[in-house]
């Protein structure tokens, strides 16, 4: 587990997971052949970080698309002002409250189980969200596929967290703290937490939990501090409960991440430390599971444990709330996806009116532009329209959808899984170069040579990668069985273009957005090339990033 | 003119007044008052004069047992929080009748815990999740009834939306209470350090002024530096660096505010030194340290006390801007902070003007109090030195 | 001669200083001293690079001297929220600053000079009350709730100025891009220029009452010079070098403001870079941050030296400062 995939999984606003936040549900399937794209010719990435300035930017049109609005104000205002259409949907994040079960008193399931309790998390989301937040018990977003409903239920309240501490042997000295069973006072648990300048209301989180705490005895306050002093020390284990924010994925196999002994390593995710054998066993079975079935086993096997041991504490999930302006045909929108996607992107276009630019906003400074190693949800947003993956989710359904790759395959093999995908025909880079499987293969093998933190995970397990140019075809025959291969390569893996990547010396320090490079038709680009619906064309420290029609892009069909 | 002199004196007396108020009401504190802590209203609530078509808090409860039924005359305008606690027995309902029409608010047995800004309980009466439930519930003035068919009791609490003195803030916090709180930070801060500043600067003024030579060189060329340098971003990095309580801050603000005082302490020793008398007493074999306590210290007190007063707006709008710039402990409520929260929280957007002003009002206020003060003492410490500290005064605060 | 010499020596002292501070605070971090010049995430090839680059092998006596070299020739080693070179993020931040700086110094000590002037020639006068009260108005309120104030009454309610940012989406063409900068500008310029004139004004009022009963002026009038002639060669003459002295002590302070301005008006400067270096615990661009705007102010230090030895012949021969 490297460091860097830890910092994305810390923020929660990441353009796929509202991508991906659609219902199970029955839908017809949905069909991508029907979306043309993009119909406007230029996109700008305008950086407005006071959230005043993005109202007025909304209601006097500088503004088409609002993502990640988070002030309960700010919903209201919008509605005031009729010029914003408004979506909300649930979303793969969760906040918990992770305590350190390697030493005393956290070790202790019982209190961990009373904190659960004692945590008040419906007037806390009320409070601190005005209810644009659901309450979250358990280990994986209400709306995966895989959540599990029949777990333990722990009847709520600090009176009923009392009553399980004292059955379990726990007293309260006269001064009303809490005394173990073997007479050991609680030592002081500092709650580690980013600054409110950072995370406003993940302070008020760890400053509710804290008094929580106090309530049912036990010692406790919020230490705000520096986000990456922060993440430096809970990587060392130096911490008593910290909160932690995660964007969680339609797959259940994260669970294996945070709750198994083996990734309880310096800069793991398993920060609370625990480790049970019994749960060991269920997330390895889960993690390797060779198909749908077992996987749907052990994943509920695994959150009924869960919630009895209490390792962390779930608090809340997100809602996404996105405005969209008015006056724009072709958004894509269901009841369980917010209008900021990227269907929305390449579809949109002015109700009234001939073709005008693209005003999506983003909400902090970008920092790096380098899809190898960039971290912030934010810079993400710019790469996530310039590159993309062989196969991509179904916005109604959750199941795979074909994206680079029009058909795929995964079989069991000798030795582990064989994933065999066929790219789609007639396929260009945005600099107007053919892609090949060679593409992909150089991509990925890129990837595993040089352990790029970020995507390591998806490809340590490859054993090996051939190519069949004529056909399209890319096999890549993995060391072990497991269904979640298929997507964590499929789905997970971006494609650079080999002949970019070839002349990359170092590539921590490469800074394609700063390097010029010539198009086949001889106009001048960026190394930032993909094969997504626009191209990068240039960024304006704090202003802007202006972005082009991908004249080359798969759903484009005929130039306008 | 004596009638300008009176004025001036009355202003001054008002000042003072003033002062001592704010002292008081930092000492009691907020409890005392009555204001409470955390929440207490809904965000940004009115103040309680501002708007008499918003209602204040209203509970009404209906059991099995007193009736099934509480009756209200509703007046105002929607409210902006209502929330529904109880229990209810199988096969009961909550009902709520309005003028215009009729909801069944919940069936469920067991714990009664709904509230109108919970998206289920919105999507359960078919309102849109973005729909202010309020709005429908309390569509207009009218006769409103809340009935419990069956078993069982609820309380349903009504935050119209007005509270105490000043407000909420985004967080439903009192604004009356945070203003008592943040006085008291911004007196502390203020106070203490520019206390230890002015007993820095009389140290160093002293030892240069008297010692003279490699000493005084040294040190007044600090003085030029450390003058020279912007303070702000200086604070910046060392708050962010270390820590950002009360007293690292206090510590962090009087190093980087001893300056003018040694300058001044500095030109007055000098001055002082040379002079008959103090020559006089070196004759006489008067200790370095008998002089310089016994005869200059004393000398320069009365001006430093002037410095004191100078110093301390310079200190709490120092600490006001770090507050503001998020760089200072957030768990003091202080008026720097009060004005981050209202800048980072919508207060602007909301228009709650009683949430932004306060904070704002109060640290000019006090910084103006403090100024006018000083000026005073500084006249009558010695009015030759005005034109001295004068320029002091521009380079404390500026 | 030897005033400039002077001056200069006080220059380098006071960037001698800043650089030890510099050194010193971000040497002596709580952790591992690398942790401060080099991020973990760095590639290793960037690490040895910069490992290299900053001596840090070496004697700490070494290493400062090393240090001062590199922070001399601008090269600040890597950002860490960025991967970039610190100096690239800043030099791109540097012109929005001096941009607002500068113009805010000059109109501020302008406007309040000729304030103060009238203010001291109409003893009595609502002019010299407004003057008074602008004066105890800058001392004592906290500029970015003036700034708050001015944001929310002319960009949100009148939306006559833009809220944040120096440029329209897509930047206007040509000369236009220029008054679009300007507009941008415009609010932040005005709030500094609105709490900076007033100290300024209140000084040289104070001055100027006294320069006014001194004998000279006096002689002057009596001589039967003009009277504006008298107010501006003769007893603003005698004043230059203490106002000079005033401008240059409020240096640090309007570079201080700097850093809130830009925040509150969303400026892309280098006092917002400091924030944000200093929230992200990024010690090499904050450091730099620092260094540039002690620099900028160091500069502006020079900047009223020399224009004072073009106003005043006499300073030559004495020094341009008491």
């Amino acid at each position: 587990m490297k460091r860097s995939n830890y910092f994305v999984c810390f923020f929660s606003v990441f353009l796929i997971s509202v991508f991906l936040t659609s219902a199970p549900a029955a839908a017809s399937s949905f069909d991508i052949s029907q979306y043309s794209g993009p119909k406007m010719k230029d996109l700008y990435y305008v950086i407005i970080r006071d959230m005043d300035a993005r109202l007025l930017a909304m209601s006097t049109g500088k503004l088409d698309v609002l993502s990640d609005i988070y002030r309960p104000v700010d919903v209201e205002r919008l509605l005031e002002s009729g010029t914003a259409d408004l979506s909300l949907a649930s979303t793969f994040h969760g906040m918990f409250v992770t305590f350190n079960t390697r030493k005393f008193p956290w070790n202790e399931t019982v209190l961990r189980q009373a904190a659960s309790q004692a945590s008040e998390r419906k007037k806390w989301t009320r409070d601190l969200f005005s209810g644009y937040c659901e309450p979250m018990t358990g280990f994986l977003p209400v709306i995966s596929p895989f959540y599990e409903k029949e777990t333990t239920a722990f009847p709520p309240g600090a009176e009923a967290a009392r009553k399980r501490l004292s059955d379990a042997g726990w007293t309260w000295n006269g001064d009303g703290w809490l005394v173990a069973p073997d007479g050991r006072e609680l030592p002081m648990t500092n709650i580690l937490c980013p600054p409110s300048s950072v995370a406003a209301t993940t302070t008020e989180i760890a400053t509710l939990m804290a008094e929580t705490l106090v309530s049912i005895g036990v010692p406790a306050r919020a230490a705000p501090m520096d986000f990456q002093t922060m993440l430096a020390r809970v990587d060392v284990r130096d911490f008593d409960a910290c909160t932690n924010a995660w964007s969680m994925s339609r797959d259940p196999d994260v669970l294996y991440s945070f709750y198994h002994s083996s990734m309880d390593v310096e800069g793991g995710y398993n920060l609370s430390g625990i480790a049970d054998p019994e749960l060991d066993g269920i997330l390895h079975e889960l993690r390797y599971a060779p198909d749908e079935a077992a996987a749907r086993e052990y994943s509920s096997r695994a959150q009924k444990m869960l919630s009895d041991l209490m390792p962390v504490i779930p608090i809340y999930s997100r809602y996404s709330i996105s405005a969209m302006q008015t006056g724009w045909d072709g958004i894509f929108l269901t009841d369980r996806n917010t209008a900021d996607n990227l269907l929305t992107l390449i579809s949109m276009t002015p109700s009234e009116g001939g073709p005008r630019p693209i005003y999506w906003n983003i909400p902090e400074e970008i920092r790096t532009l380098n899809p190898l190693v960039s971290s912030s949800a934010y810079d993400w947003m710019v790469l996530g329209t310039i590159y993309d993956t062989l196969i991509s989710v179904d916005p109604y359904t959750f199941e795979d959808m074909p994206w680079l790759a029009e058909s795929w395959d995964i079989s069991p093999g000798e030795k582990g899984s064989v994933l065999t995908f066929t790219l789609k025909d007639g396929l260009k880079w945005q600099d107007g170069h053919p892609l090949t499987v060679e593409d992909a293969a150089y991509s990925i093998q890129f990837i595993k040579d040089n352990s790029v933190p970020r995507f390591y995970d998806s490809v340590k397990d490859i054993e090996s990668i051939e190519t069949d140019v004529k056909n399209r075809r890319l096999r890549i025959t993995m060391a072990n069985t497991s269904y979640w291969h298929l997507h964590n390569i499929g789905g997970g893996i971006l494609l650079l273009p080999k002949h970019i990547l070839e002349n990359v010396k170092d590539w921590r320090a490469w800074q394609p957005s700063n390097t010029p490079h010539k198009a086949l038709d001889g106009s001048m680009l960026t190394e930032l090339i993909g094969t997504g619906p626009f191209t990068f064309r240039e960024s304006r420290t704090g202003e802007y990033v202006h972005m082009t029609r991908n004249e080359h892009y798969m759903l484009r069909t005929a130039p306008e | 003119m004596k009638k300008a002199e009176k004025i001036k004196n009355a202003k001054r007396l008002m000042s003072v007044l003033s002062l001592a108020l704010l002292a008081a009401l930092a000492a009691i504190g907020s409890t005392p008052l009555g204001l409470k802590d955390g929440q207490v209203a809904p965000p940004y609530s009115k103040p309680h004069w501002l708007d008499s078509k918003v209602a204040s808090t209203i509970e009404l409860r209906v059991s099995s047992s007193d009736g099934d039924s509480a009756a209200l005359s509703w007046v105002y305008s929607p409210p902006l929080r209502v929330w529904l606690t109880g229990t209810l027995g199988a096969g009961s309902a909550v009902r709520w009748d309005t003028p215009s029409g009729d909801f069944t608010l919940t069936r469920e047995p067991g714990e009664i815990d709904l509230d109108f800004r919970d998206i289920p309980f919105k999507r359960a009466l078919g309102i849109s999740p973005f729909h202010d439930m309020a709005h429908a519930l309390f569509p207009s003035r009218g006769e409103y009834a809340l009935s419990l068919a069956g078993s069982g009791d609820a309380v349903m609490r009504i935050e119209g939306g007005r509270w105490g003195l000043l407000g909420t803030d985004h967080r439903g916090r009192d604004v009356a209470a945070l203003f008592v709180m943040g006085l008291r930070v911004s007196l502390i801060v203020g106070i203490a350090a520019t206390l230890i500043a002015t007993l820095l600067g009389l140290s160093l003024g002293l030892l240069s002024g008297y010692a003279g030579g490699l000493t005084d060189a040294l040190i007044m060329r600090a003085v030029d530096v450390l003058l020279s340098i912007p303070t702000l971003p200086i604070l910046m990095v060392i708050a962010g660096i270390w820590g950002k309580d009360l007293w690292s801050l206090v510590v962090i603000l009087s190093i980087f505010s001893w300056m003018g005082t040694a300058r001044t302490v500095r030109a007055m020793t000098l001055s002082l030194r040379d002079s008959s008398w103090v020559e006089g007493l070196r004759a006489i074999g008067a200790p370095r340290g008998y002089i310089l306590f016994r005869h200059l210290v004393p000398e320069t007190l009365p001006l430093l006390l002037a410095n004191v007063a100078l110093g301390v707006p310079g200190s709490i709008l120092a600490e006001a801007g770090l507050s503001f710039l998020g760089l200072s402990d957030p768990r003091l409520p202080s008026w720097g902070r009060m004005l981050h929260d209202a800048h980072m929280f919508g207060a602007f957007t909301s228009g709650a003007w009683w949430s932004i002003l306060p904070a704002g009002i109060g640290i000019s206020f006090i910084c103006l109090i403090f100024m006018d003060i000083g000026h005073k003492l500084e006249e009558m410490a010695d009015p030759r030195l005005a034109a001295l500290t004068k320029r002091k005064t521009i380079e404390e605060t500026s | 001669m030897t005033a400039a010499l002077k001056r200069a020596g006080a220059s380098a002292a006071v960037l001698a200083a800043v650089l030890a501070l510099n050194f010193f605070l971000f040497r002596i971090m709580p952790g591992d001293p690398i942790t401060g010049i080099v991020d973990p995430r760095f590639s290793p090839e960037a690490k040895a690079q910069l490992a290299a680059q900053w001596g840090l092998d070496r004697p700490m006596s070494e290493q400062f001297a090393v240090y001062v070299k590199e922070m001399l020739s601008f090269r600040f080693g890597l950002s860490m929220m960025t991967g970039a070179p610190v100096w690239d993020e800043l030099k791109r931040r540097v012109p929005n600053t001096v941009a607002l700086l500068l113009p805010a110094l000059a109109l501020s000590s302008a406007l309040g000079i000729w304030l103060g002037v009238k203010a001291a020639l109409n003893r009595g006068s609502a002019l010299e009350s407004a003057v008074l009260l602008s004066g105890a108005v800058s001392f004592s309120f906290p500029s970015f709730f003036v700034q708050l104030l001015l944001l929310m009454c002319f960009a949100y309610y009148w939306r006559l100025f833009p809220l944040s940012g120096t440029t329209s989406i897509p930047p206007p063409p040509g000369g236009m891009a220029i008054l679009d900068y300007l507009w941008h500008l415009a609010l932040p310029l005005f709030s500094l220029v609105v709490m900076g004139f007033g100290g300024f004004a209140l000084y040289i009022r104070n001055m100027m009452v006294k320069a006014l009963g001194e004998e000279y002026v006096l002689m002057a009038r009596a001589r039967g010079l003009p009277f504006r002639r008298v107010v501006w060669n003769h007893a603003f003459r005698s004043m230059l070098p203490p106002v000079l002295t005033i401008l240059l002590l409020s240096l640090p302070g309007v570079v201080s403001g700097a850093v809130i301005t830009e925040t509150v008006f969303s400026m892309n400067g280098v006092g917002r870079f400091l924030l944000e270096a200093t929230n992200s615990h990024d010690y090499p661009s904050a450091g730099a941050a620092f260094f540039l705007l002690a620099l900028l102010t160091v500069g502006c230090n020079l900047l009223a030296d020399v224009a004072y030895v073009l106003v005043d012949p006499r300073a030559r021969r004495t020094g341009a400062r008491d």
